[in-house]
């Protein structure tokens, strides 16, 4: 369903930009610009399942159906890695990702061992010091980035305000090839995970009894989520709701049992989000719009209906 | 052959005072032991000891003749299953989702239930009664029937030991007795060591072949319930007068309020009888 999604939205996105699809090497200029599209569909659709499957496993061991991908600070920590590329200026390039992507990335993984680190070490309650930890970290690190972005020029802001909003933008073939196989080796993992992630969803008590081993499938779960986030994030910049709507329309229709959820998820939210840079793209012609704008305009009506749904079911409890 | 053994066993939680004192019992195979006492004597921790979720500070626990420490989590899981008090899980899980759950600790890497798997699944919903509602989320479930759904899942788990902590917690009367009942059926059907943990002394004493009665100062007692359950005994561990009635072999305790309409009349009768 989700691939079908995306070669019908390639295939809108071509007819309207070329009279019939260019699909001969050579001289073609409409093949040049085929080649481009679609290596930002491809990121697209990889981003957009990291940050799905991502979202999937934070619900499950955090146990709280209202987390997502950022939940735990990588969106901090990343912003803050991005925004000191950009102000430093530095220009040098990366095995063909540009010096943002590998600030990013540094710094979303550094801020994940650092929430990680903190949880583990503070709290009895596992589940609860990693939330208050992951809060912490992105509030304090959500107050440094707005510090420099107040101390940046004009057209650094620009770039910052951009990558924060979060958009798909051109990328190496290395790069895409290289993140490609890390996050689809990453959602691999997880997969594996899946049905130690529905006893977990349980509780610490009742996955133990049901024979497995709570911390460690967390440590595993939460490690491959925040390598795929971190990879999807420094690709692409803050993208939200992806991470947070997939999830749970899909655990809608198809219930809450993982095996199903995770591939399904990353389907759908590759899908969701070709389909929501295709409009970022094509909606407001040659003005390009971030993705992230797309996402939240979408996804915040639907976190709406979320939340009633949720309080309503609160009190079917009482 | 003994399913359980427990020797010398002590535990206290950090900053606390010891309340588990050398406790020792056996449970043989196929028998069915109650645990009962007052709140915080430490019972649930017991049973938390028996399932290897916390360690003993000293002693030993010994399940089929094999410390309990030299079980991995997933083979404890195949000896021993858990039914712990009541809860809702956070997402829809359905009911045929959360029994199967228990075959966890026998599946393969990538964590999908085999054809005998399933047919396991499908004989514990039979066994419980649990089939009719099996594509229903938890959360829609009366109490009693969730309750029934981990029975499910316990006896899904094919263990030879499981262990129950207050199973019949807000049920009614009708919901109380059935949950022993499919207790029962479990253990002389399928020859389970039966352990449950529950404030019920009166079905207690029906139900089982053993009582280990805990008291709040780290005494106890370990007997026959008819040995166990007697008036003077429930008075000093609970702190509650009885009136105690008997039919046969079984004794039924019914706690005396201090507030009770006509508490001097009951108590002049139990003084003459």
């Amino acid at each position: 369903m989700g691939v079908c999604t995306s070669v019908g939205t390639q295939k809108i996105s071509l007819a309207k930009v070329f009279n019939g699809p260019g699909d001969m090497p050579g001289s073609n200029i409409d093949y040049e610009i085929f080649v481009i599209r679609l290596r930002r569909v491809v990121l697209a659709g990889l981003v957009g399942a990291a940050l799905a499957c991502s979202g999937v496993v934070l619900q499950a061991i955090l146990r709280n159906p209202l987390a997502d991908p950022y939940i735990l600070g990588i969106s901090s920590g990343a912003g803050l890695g991005a925004i000191v590329a950009i102000l430093s200026g530095i220009s040098w390039t990366f095995w063909g990702g540009s010096a943002i992507t590998a600030f990013a990335f540094t710094g979303s993984v550094a801020t994940v061992w650092l929430v990680w680190f903190i949880g583990h070490f503070t709290g009895k309650s596992q589940v609860t010091s990693l939330l208050l930890a992951g809060v912490v970290v992105n509030a304090f690190f959500s107050a440094v980035i707005m510090f420099l972005t107040s101390i940046a020029k004009s057209e650094q802001l620009r770039w910052t305000v951009y990558w924060l909003m979060g958009s798909i933008t051109d990328k190496e073939p290395l790069v895409l090839w290289i993140s490609g196989v890390c996050i689809t080796a990453g959602v691999v993992a997880l997969f594996v995970v899946c049905y130690k992630l529905n006893a977990l969803t349980l509780g610490d008590e009742q996955a133990r009894g049901l024979g497995i081993d709570p911390a460690k499938t967390r440590l595993v779960a939460f490690g491959f989520a925040a390598f795929v986030t971190a990879i999807a994030v420094s690709l692409s910049g803050l993208i939200g709701f992806v991470g947070l709507i997939i999830p749970h329309g899909v655990r809608l229709v198809f219930g809450p049992d993982h095996r199903q959820l995770l591939p399904v998820s990353a389907l759908i939210g590759g899908a969701f989000l070709v389909i929501a840079d295709t409009l970022a793209r094509t909606i407001f012609g040659q003005e390009q719009l971030p993705v992230g704008v797309i996402t939240a305009i979408v996804g915040g009506p639907f976190f709406l209906v979320l939340l009633a749904k949720y309080s309503r079911r609160v009190s079917w409890l009482k | 052959m003994s399913s359980i053994e427990v020797k010398n066993l002590s535990f206290s939680y950090r900053l606390q005072s010891t309340f588990l004192r050398n406790v020792s019992f056996e449970v043989k195979q196929g028998a069915f032991l109650s645990i009962v006492g007052p709140n915080g004597a430490g019972k649930t921790t017991l049973l938390n000891l028996l399932c290897g979720l916390l360690m003993p500070k000293a002693g030993s626990i010994k399940i089929d003749a094999v410390h309990i420490e030299s079980y991995s989590i997933k083979k404890l899981a195949q000896k021993v299953a858990v039914v712990r008090q009541e809860f809702v899980p956070v997402f829809d899980f359905t009911v045929t989702e959360v029994v199967s759950m228990a075959r966890a600790p026998y599946l393969g890497t990538f964590g999908f239930e085999s054809k005998d798997d399933r047919k396991t699944v499908a004989e514990a919903l039979e066994m419980t009664e649990t089939k009719q509602f099996a594509s229903r989320p938890l959360a829609q479930l009366s109490g009693g029937e969730r309750q029934r759904v981990f029975i499910a899942r316990a006896i899904a788990a094919d263990s030879p030991i499981l262990l129950l902590d207050e199973p019949t917690n807000f049920l009614d009367l009708k919901h109380q007795v059935g949950i022993y009942d499919l207790l029962k059926v479990a253990q002389l059907e399928k020859n389970k060591t039966i352990v449950a943990v529950t404030h019920d002394i009166n079905l207690a004493a029906q139900y089982c072949d053993e009582t280990l009665l805990l008291g709040t100062n780290g005494n106890y007692s370990y007997g026959c319930p008819e040995d166990i359950f007697s008036p003077e005994q429930i008075e000093k561990v609970f702190g509650v007068s009885t009136f105690t009635g008997k039919v046969g072999r079984e004794k039924f305790f019914i706690p005396l309020g201090k507030f009770a309409k006509d508490r001097g009349q009951i108590k002049k009768e139990l003084h003459n009888s």
